[in-house]
């Protein structure tokens, strides 16, 4: 049989349709249309099925890509879905919101070598929602059940991928969440343009429907103490993710009309499930028909610009102190926000906010250039001297990152360990925290980073909570 | 008494190494020259005796000298007993003679142990007259010792003679019977006395042998009586040594009592294996009472020939006669050939077939049993033998032609002997029988295809029929997990052969760790490397020439092999053991459960309490119980299964439940009453089943494999192939498996395959590899019992413990997370890239430490430093610039690797004084001259591969070193082929070749199947440059210790040695993954045994295989290594980022593709390369500071510096490195080379023509030069052509323009990559390689004008016009086997030829006026030939595969063909051409035209006129 793979050399890259920048700003739906069946065959036989996966290693799931990529290629789609979801709980969702092109496709062995990149993660969304069409995602049925139960605090991806792994393996399964909804970041903080709620809405209900029992708006501090999560249960995993906006020290940070960019997203995504929020009703958290200023440069930033451009903005401007090469977002999203109308202002900081405690009107920046590298070898950027620029702005939104909340004193357990950033401290290997059986991961043991590295310590955590349970309880291990 | 210290020396030397596990003196080889003078009237004759030391005279150059230039590898003859001489002998001592022939005993004593000579001398005497003799007395045999060298002295024996007179009427047979187990006795009784040195050389009434370690010209300076007149004989039979060691131990100079062989035997182990089974039976039979004394058959501690002896010889005795044994140790390739037509031959061979396994490999041999005399050849004709017969009734045999000087007008006749035959002299009757005439004979004497009726042939039986499904998809997932298999096992591996019928092809090296390293599961196979053939034997192409080859299995009781019955043949045949599911329970069926034992190979969990490895232990004993059991009960087949597997079963090793039933029936002499079937469900690839075969099992059903396969059947995977087709599919890709693995050893019939032991394992224990694989090497020891049953309860808890089971994803072929550990990953990629690109050397630093950090892959990471002395300032340690130029990157072609990225390494290595190797495939002439900027774009090293391509002249004379690549680590005993896509317009023009047509390597270089030949490759070579080194490259196994001592004393300069992690631009995976060891073993055997030998000073040890780091560096120094070749780093260095495609010419960084576009993205340079090697050398200083030396120098050989730091995982029984580090003490010399320049050799005549020849080569003058020439003076022509080709260039002479006239009998390699301007005309013959690499010269060999008929004659020898690349060769008579062997642009005219005429030739053109040998033009193509076919035979002999032949049918071609054939007659007077073209009208008809099919499309001038196609 004629090789089925490698067709690289013959066949050019190409991603699923996106739609027309002005044809997907008048909604919140997702901007890629699916694969056709015969495309994503195309597509993933693109592959050089490399003796090195650089495409795996660069994956904090190391995802066996080539694998499912062959598989697809050769219309093998439900094997490809089961390789697919071996390594990862909510593949369909890392498909669609992962930076491909800074991991797994920005390390494809051909894209280096500038053939263009094997379009993995729409392969992966498309065998994933294939695998959902079809029926092939199977209902979560553990073997046999375990007396044991877990608690896990935060129902965002690490939370989801926790729950689906111990779940699958018979352990009693709780989660906490001070939301109404579950998913965390997935429902609120990402925007429906890049993942549609249904998506996680059926992750979410296969659980449910699996026997993991949802606590929603149950606050740990409030409803509960953390010591009452821990005599109740025989293991904690907290997964709370960060949340704490970092500040804008500027002047005039504190007026009317600057918010902080999760407060604006959520406002927004809430709208988009059909709730009613008084501050998007006020027009607090709304741009419609305002000037919109961004600050930052990260994967938030990029959310809030384009759900502004949606809501109907005036203008939309992006603010960050470094240049396109060196921002920490996705290459693919700054290109999406600008074929959408965002305008970006390289190279400048706020200095102040202009207007009044009652209204901004405005953001008065400075230019920047970068200076010589730090010892990460990132260039540190400086101010040019007098090279204010003001622009006009009625919503400044800070997307400035995020930092951990205080969850020691939210959750009234003073002997839970944290860094000096607040994060948690959990053991690099057993991820233990500093109390017996309370586990921690993702962001709020790594500090702000990504969904699928959330999986990631959700899924090794499924493993280093079992080793505790296992050796907890062995004689009832045995037994099993 | 320096010689004593030396002796001394040596022995102590030999003894550590061989205690330390480092040396094995069974791997040493040898070979030589062979040969025999007889009279066929059986009448004696002086003559025969003068002319046979003559001829042993004229072989010197096939033997090897010791450093002291006396001590010969050994030489000998055995002659009739001269009667007349030993009864004045016997008078002369006051006895008077009795009745019937004087028997004399020649007799090798100890000759220092007086004590022990004496005892010896009783034990004899005791014996014979126990046998009734009578004893004259014992002689001293006259030896002068002046002439042997000092070691040989050393170990000189004392030498004597009994005579003996036979008891009353014994006589003929019944007396040498007698001589033969009085022998033994004797040999029995002074083995189990424990003295050493006794050796009976001969005890007979016929024949009498002399040998000894002296040149074989001082044979009768030596032996004085073999000057005396009365030594006249009837048959005399010589033989020069060639060894791979030194140590002169007299007893192992041949003949030995029968016969003398040339080559080697390839299938050794195997035979004496099945010889052990035999014997039981065949002893009690034959000889009675005396049963016990004769075994076993095959003496310990003797060579392959001395065992091919014992086996003929107890065959003789037994009552077969020479001819007999011959053809059944040696049969003829029958099965698939259609030149042996004869139904009774067929028969015949059938019968040889069904009684005995062939003795395989390269052999010409001498031999007579006392009355018949034969000399014959191996199946692959794979050694010369020239026969002349002359006027006066004598008949001279041997290796090479000429040998005897014997004069031209005496002879009336020449040939060649053809492969597998064999001509035979019966003294008594004073009969010849030719070579058919002797196979009548032999199968008339019995009525063979009656008897053959017996035979079952079971294929009709058994197949094709239902093939059940045996398991439902999850109990198959849950089997396939607990069998160890992965995804990738299934996609990689299986679906390829079950899709396409082909084995799935890989590239680059195997950089995953060791089995015994590993931290995953891996089944036994893995710890199991396949033997293969370098420089002592050669491979076989099993695709080319497929009918030498067979796996004919046989079943049942194998009987006796002396029955002469049809009992014999009751035995049903396979035509191969790759067994279906429906054929097993077929057969079984057929067979009859009461005759089949089913023995289950599983067991029950361990306790966890229980000692690890006693459940295994005891499950294997009760195997080897129930076999022995079955057997007993008469149960001629014994199947071995592990289907019994489940959820609370655990299956055995099936290759250690194989292997150890197989030694256990063996060890009781049961082995050859029974068929061993195994079923197993881990075997999946070739590699298993070899593995499975060659610990003895008859036939293997893979059922699991075969379930896996039905399964992708069913969920449509397969396409639209039927389950037939896609079972056949799997059984041929596993049979063309199975022969290539067979092949790449030599071995030909897997029958003598079987049970072989034909591997090394690396990384088992060695007590169980003693105990469950007797006689296979395991150097370092390993996994036991104990680990393997451990692994086995790990994965049968994965499989049947979960509550659901996915397959592994795999990642022992490409890295995969979860998968083994590959040694470059991902991030270490980049970095040493990032390293290269910036030249940081803090980023290389990252890189190396990050290697380090990766854990154990090779044995290497298991050592660390032992320093014995402070450590030293860094700047006091030789440069970089010193260091940098010991490295090498290793043979990687223009074809392989993009141009640029090929030209980037030469220039990067040229401008830091290191070296590139050119690798196969020419070297494009615009490259000989620097690049504008200064640049040299030129390898200063040139590969001669087994392919030729673009080895010319000028070509070898561009550089400074010649590599003859003899083996290759990434898949070492295989051949190669370029794919026509990947022939490009450049490729073509540098390879000879024709664009777009499919190109092909073979496995062995068609000039060294034996020692001696690459002894000759090397002179040729250092004659056509006379200033480059020679380097062979060898690939690491364990015997490569003996094999590089045979290179070294061939003259190599340098010896490479290759580790199995060598890289490749595409090879079958199993061939990457399981052929080959690690450099370390090979390594510090090979710089052991030189040491040992003497030898480690007059060359330079190289070695490469997955070297990336000063560390690897380091370590190889200390084991031996003086250069360094990095391969892949130097590759990543440019770029490359391990896509592993390059098999698929998509590389899409552009290093290893020839595709325009992608090479476009090639982003090497020179100074990546450079940054490398210097990051490299700087990291060897460090390390050499840091351990206080201040050279690499001082460290080559020192394993002292280095302790073995960990022992491996907890699993392990031991792992020990011991091996590498035993150092054996070089005394006076040093431990690396200290030769400045090169190994000199002798000069040819054509020292004598280049200085007659002063005018031409100073002036350009037109000179014309007369010589008479012996087959002494060898390749003769490439000197002078280096000196033309260096002034004149290619072409700057006009043909002819010196011509060298010669006259006598020419030696090897005349006119050996001869240039044009040279013209070469030989009246007489010539040896073996005509035209070897011919590059423009005109040859022309024309016979003796005293010789009738010289159309019907031999005029040249075997292998002429290898590789030749332009040039002509007229030759008026008959030529050897392999003519024109990839030949890819001469044009010649010969008489007739012998097998593989034409193979592999790729251009040129070949007109044969005569007979063709068998497998004619097979793997050619390109070039035209044309065949005259008055008898109509042609098309038997012809291998159509890729040809067509056609009569002359356009006017164009005709008009070459009559073109050639009027030059032919011009040059050479050939009277026959001369008719031909007088009767062209008649004659023409009688033309075949052949053609390569590739060409067809491809030609200027069609085969086919138009006209004549419409009118016809």
């Amino acid at each position: 049989m004629a090789e089925r793979m490698l067709k690289f050399v013959t066949v050019e890259r190409s991603t699923p349709e996106k739609r027309a920048a002005d044809a997907r700003t008048g909604d919140f739906h997702e901007i890629y249309a699916d694969f056709i069946d015969a495309k994503a065959k195309e597509q993933a036989a693109r592959c050089s099925q490399c003796g090195i996966p650089f495409c795996q290693t660069h994956c904090p799931l190391h995802n066996n890509i080539p694998d499912w990529l062959k598989m697809t290629a050769e219309g093998r789609l439900q094997e490809a879905y089961e390789l697919s979801q071996a390594t990862s709980a909510l593949p369909e969702v890392c498909g669609r919101i992962c930076p491909q092109d800074r991991l797994c496709e920005g390390s494809c062995t051909i894209e280096q070598s500038g053939h263009g990149t094997v379009t993995i993660g729409s392969v992966e969304r498309y065998i994933n929602d294939k695998a959902w069409e079809e029926g092939w995602v199977k209902p979560l049925r553990p073997l046999s059940e375990k007396a044991q139960s877990v608690a896990i605090v935060g129902s965002g991806p690490a939370g989801l991928a926790a729950a689906d792994g111990l779940r699958a393996r018979g352990y009693q399964v709780t989660i906490y969440d001070r939301h109404d909804r579950a998913g965390g970041l997935l429902i609120y903080g990402i925007p429906g343009f890049k993942l549609e709620k249904d998506v996680v809405e059926r992750r979410v209900k296969r659980l449910a429907d699996g026997g993991v029992e949802f606590k929603l708006g149950f606050e740990v501090g409030k409803d509960a103490s953390l010591d009452d999560l821990r005599a109740k249960h025989d293991a904690v995993f907290i997964c709370t993710g960060v949340y704490k906006a970092r500040e804008l020290t500027a002047p005039g940070a504190g007026s009317k009309g600057v918010v902080k960019a999760l407060d604006y997203l959520i406002a927004s995504n809430r709208t988009g499930l059909g709730d009613t929020v008084p501050e998007f009703e006020s027009g607090e958290l709304n741009a419609a028909g305002k000037d919109v200023v961004v600050i930052g440069g990260g994967d938030t930033a990029m959310d809030c610009v384009r759900t502004a451009v949606r809501q109907g903005a005036n203008s939309v401007t992006c603010l960050y102190r470094r240049d396109k090469a060196n921002m920490p977002g996705s290459m693919r999203e700054v290109s999406n926000a600008e074929e959408e109308g965002v305008t970006f202002e390289w190279l400048a900081a706020p200095r102040s906010l202009l207007g009044d405690a009652e209204g901004v009107t405005g953001v008065r920046a400075l230019r920047m250039r970068l200076g010589s590298p730090d010892a990460s070898g990132r260039q540190a950027p400086e101010e040019v001297p007098h090279s204010d620029f003001d622009m006009p702005a009625q919503l400044v939104i800070k997307a400035l990152g995020f930092d951990p909340e205080d969850i020691p004193g939210a959750f009234g357990a003073a002997e839970l360990k944290v860094s000096r950033w607040g994060t948690i401290r959990a053991d690099f290997r057993t991820m233990m925290t500093s109390l017996d059986g309370v586990f921690a991961g993702g962001d709020i043991v790594r500090g702000a980073s990504l969904v699928v590295w959330a999986i990631r310590d959700g899924r090794d955590a499924v493993e280093a909570i079992t080793a505790y349970l296992e050796a907890k309880a062995p004689a009832l291990a045995a037994a099993e | 008494m320096a010689d004593d210290a030396q002796m001394q020396r040596y022995f102590e030397n030999r003894e550590r190494l061989i205690e330390g596990g480092a040396y094995d003196p069974a791997s040493e080889r040898d070979a030589c020259g062979v040969g025999l003078v007889c009279a066929i009237d059986g009448q004696p004759r002086r003559e025969v005796v003068e002319l046979a030391i003559k001829a042993l005279k004229a072989l010197w150059h096939r033997g090897a000298v010791d450093a002291d230039g006396k001590t010969g590898d050994g030489a000998g003859i055995l002659v009739s007993v001269p009667q007349d001489f030993f009864a004045d002998q016997v008078r002369r001592t006051g006895h008077t003679l009795r009745k019937g022939p004087i028997a004399v005993g020649q007799i090798f004593l100890p000759r220092v142990d007086l004590g022990a000579q004496e005892l010896c001398r009783t034990i004899v005497e005791s014996e014979v007259l126990r046998f009734g003799f009578y004893i004259y007395g014992w002689r001293q045999v006259p030896v002068d010792t002046s002439i042997v060298g000092e070691k040989a002295n050393a170990t000189r024996p004392e030498i004597e003679q009994i005579m003996l007179a036979p008891p009353a009427g014994m006589d003929g047979e019944a007396l040498e019977r007698s001589l033969f187990l009085c022998r033994k006795r004797i040999e029995k009784r002074v083995h189990s006395a424990n003295i050493n040195g006794f050796y009976i050389c001969s005890l007979s009434a016929k024949s009498l042998i002399y040998k000894g370690m002296f040149l074989a010209e001082h044979i009768d300076e030596f032996y004085p009586d073999l000057r005396d007149e009365r030594f006249s004989a009837a048959v005399a039979i010589f033989h020069q040594r060639y060894s791979t060691n030194t140590f002169p131990e007299w007893r192992l100079a041949q003949p030995f009592r029968m016969i003398a062989h040339n080559g080697e035997i390839n299938t050794l182990k195997g035979n004496s294996n099945w010889m052990k089974s035999h014997e039981i039976r065949m002893a009690a039979q034959a000889f009675g009472d005396f049963g016990e004394d004769v075994k076993p058959v095959i003496q310990p501690g003797g060579s392959d020939s001395a065992a091919l002896d014992n086996t003929f010889e107890v065959l003789v005795r037994a009552g077969r006669d020479a001819p007999m044994v011959k053809t059944l140790l040696m049969p003829e390739a029958w099965a698939h050939s259609d030149a042996v037509t004869n139904p009774q031959h067929q028969a015949l061979y059938a019968y040889c077939n069904a009684v005995m396994e062939p003795w395989d490999g390269p052999a010409a041999i001498c031999a007579t049993d006392g009355r018949w005399v034969v000399a014959g050849k191996d199946r692959n004709g794979l050694r010369p033998l020239r026969v002349s017969y002359t006027d006066d009734g004598l008949i001279i045999m041997g290796s090479e032609a000429g040998m005897t000087g014997v004069a031209e007008a005496r002879i009336t006749r020449k040939k060649h002997i053809s492969p597998g035959r064999m001509l035979a002299i019966d003294l008594a009757e004073g009969k010849l029988y030719e070579e058919g005439e002797i196979i009548d004979l032999l199968s008339e004497r019995h009525p063979y295809t009656r008897w053959l009726g017996n035979m079952v042939a079971l294929d009709e039986e058994i197949g094709p029929g239902s093939e059940p499904r045996m398991y439902s998809r999850e109990e198959l997932v849950r089997r396939q997990v607990a069998a160890g298999l992965t995804l990738e096992d299934l996609e990689l591996v299986l679906a390829p052969m079950i899709e396409e019928g082909k084995e799935a092809v890989g590239s680059m090296g195997d950089d995953a760790p060791l089995a015994v390293l590993s931290e995953k599961y891996r089944p036994l196979s893995h710890f199991f490397r396949q033997n293969f053939s370098q420089v002592t034997n050669p491979p076989i192409d099993p695709l080319r020439e497929t009918r030498v080859m067979s796996l004919k299995t046989r079943f049942k009781n194998l009987g006796n092999i002396l029955a002469q019955d049809e009992t014999q043949t009751d035995v049903y045949v396979l035509e191969s053991p790759v067994l279906t599911n429906g054929m097993y329970k077929r057969i079984v069926e057929y067979i009859g459960p009461k005759n089949v034992a089913v023995i289950d190979c599983t067991m029950p969990l361990p306790a966890p309490e229980a000692r690890h490895g006693d459940a295994l232990r005891a499950a294997l004993e009760r195997i080897r119980a129930e076999a022995e059991d079955a057997a007993l009960r008469g149960c001629a087949t014994i199947v071995l299964s592990d289907e019994g597997a489940g959820p609370n079963r655990l299956a055995a090793p099936m290759i250690l439940a194989t292997g150890g039933v197989h030694a256990h029936l063996v060890q009781k002499g049961l082995r050859s009453y029974v068929s061993l079937i195994v079923r197993s469900a881990e075997c999946l690839d070739t590699h298993y089943y070899a593995v499975l075969i060659g610990v003895g099992a008859t036939a293997v059903n893979a059922y699991l494999a075969q379930e896996s396969a039905q399964d992708r059947m069913e969920r449509s995977l397969t396409g639209e192939l039927a389950l037939r087709e896609l079972l056949l599919n799997h059984k041929g890709a596993i049979e063309a498996g199975l022969l290539k693995i067979l092949s790449k050893m030599g071995i030909s019939v897997i029958s003598s395959y079987r049970g072989g032991y034909n591997f090394e394992a690396v990384g088992l224990s060695r007590a169980m590899a003693q105990e469950f694989f007797p006689g296979m090497p395991s150097r370092i020891s390993g996994i036991g019992l104990a680990g393997l049953e451990q692994k086995a309860v790990e994965m049968h808890r994965k499989a049947w413990g979960e509550a659901a089971v996915a397959l592994p994803v795999g990642g022992f072929y490409k890295a995969r997370r979860t998968g083994e550990a590959h040694a470059f990953e991902a991030r270490l990629i980049h970095t040493l890239q990032h390293a290269c690109d910036t030249g940081s050397y803090d980023s290389y630093k990252r890189y190396s430490e990050g290697m380090k950090g990766l854990g154990p892959i090779q044995l290497r990471e298991l050592l660390d430093w032992r320093p014995d002395r402070a450590a030293a300032p860094l700047d006091e340690v030789e440069s970089i610039n010193e260091i940098r130029k010991r490295f090498v990157t290793p043979g990687m072609s223009l074809g392989a690797l993009g141009p640029e990225a090929h030209g980037t390494l030469n220039i990067a290595m040229n401008r830091i004084g290191a070296k590139s190797v050119s690798g196969e495939g020419g070297e494009d002439r615009a490259r000989y001259k620097p690049l504008p900027n200064g640049d040299n774009p030129n390898s200063a090293i040139k590969q001669v591969a087994s392919g030729r391509f673009g080895v010319t002249a000028e070509y070898l004379n561009k550089c400074v070193e010649l590599e003859i690549k003899v083996a290759q680590g990434a898949k070492p005993g295989e051949g190669g082929q370029l794919p026509g896509f990947k022939v490009t317009e450049m490729i073509a023009r540098l390879r000879h070749a024709t664009p777009g047509v499919m190109l092909i390597s073979p496995p062995p270089h068609h000039d060294i199947y034996s020692i001696e030949d690459l002894a000759q490759l090397i002179y040729d070579l250092k004659q056509i440059n006379p200033d480059a080194k020679v380097t062979v490259k060898l690939v690491s196994m364990t015997g490569i210790g003996a094999i590089a001592a045979g290179v070294a004393k061939a003259k190599a300069d340098n010896i490479l040695i290759s580790g199995h992690q060598g890289g490749t631009g595409a090879s079958p995976q199993t061939s990457i993954k399981y052929a080959g060891a690690p450099w370390e073993l090979g390594l510090s055997e090979a710089h052991q045994v030189l040491v040992l030998n003497g030898l480690r000073h007059f060359v330079r040890l190289r070695a490469d295989g997955g070297m990336r780091t000063g560390r690897d560096i380091v370590v190889a120094a200390m084991l031996g290594a003086e250069e360094f070749g990095i391969g892949t780093a130097s590759l990543i260095a440019m770029g490359c980022i391990m896509v592993r495609q390059c098999h698929s010419n998509t590389c899409p960084v552009g290093v290893c593709t020839q595709d325009e576009s992608l090479r476009k993205k090639f982003t090497g340079s020179p100074e990546k390369v450079i940054n490398l090697f210097s990051f490299i050398a700087e990291e060897v200083r460090e390390i050499l500071a840091s351990l206080g030396f201040r050279s690499l120098q001082e460290v080559v050989g020192r394993t002292d510096l280095l302790q073995q730091v960990s022992r491996g995982g907890e699993h392990l029984d031991d792992l020990d490195l011991n091996p590498l580090l035993v150092m054996a003490d070089p005394g006076p010399n040093k431990p690396y080379c200290t030769v400045e320049g090169r190994n000199p050799v002798p000069d040819t005549l054509d020292a004598q023509i280049v200085r007659d020849a002063a005018a031409l080569l100073e002036r350009g003058e037109k000179m014309q030069l007369t010589y008479t020439v012996r087959n002494t003076a060898r390749a003769i022509g490439a000197r002078v052509s280096s000196h033309i080709v260096r002034k004149f260039g290619m072409d700057g002479l006009p043909p002819g323009h010196l011509t060298v006239q010669l006259k006598g009998s020419a030696g090897q390699s005349l006119g050996a990559f001869a240039v044009q301007g040279l013209r070469i005309e030989l009246t007489g013959e010539s040896n073996d390689y005509v035209g070897k690499g011919l590059s423009g010269a005109t040859l022309v060999v024309k016979p003796s004008p005293t010789l009738s008929f010289p159309e019907h004659n031999a005029i040249i020898g075997n292998t002429c016009l290898y590789g030749a690349t332009s040039g002509k060769l007229f030759a008026a008579g008959g030529a050897g086997e392999r003519f024109a062997v990839r030949n890819s642009g001469a044009i010649a005219v010969v008489e007739g030829v012998g097998a593989n005429g034409c193979e592999y030739m790729t251009g040129g053109q070949v007109v044969i006026l005569g007979e063709v040998g068998e497998n004619f033009g097979a793997g050619m193509t390109g070039g035209m030939a044309f065949v005259y076919d008055p008898n109509e035979r042609f098309e038997l002999y012809l291998n159509d595969d890729s040809v067509v032949i056609q009569r002359l049918a356009s006017a164009h071609w005709e008009g070459v063909l009559h073109g050639l054939v009027s030059e032919h007659a011009e040059e050479t007077q050939s009277r026959f051409a001369k008719e031909l073209l007088r009767d062209w009208d008649r004659v023409r008809g009688h033309f075949w035209q052949v053609c390569p099919k590739e060409m067809i499309k491809r030609l200027a001038h069609p085969l086919v006129d138009q006209e004549v196609k419409e009118t016809a």
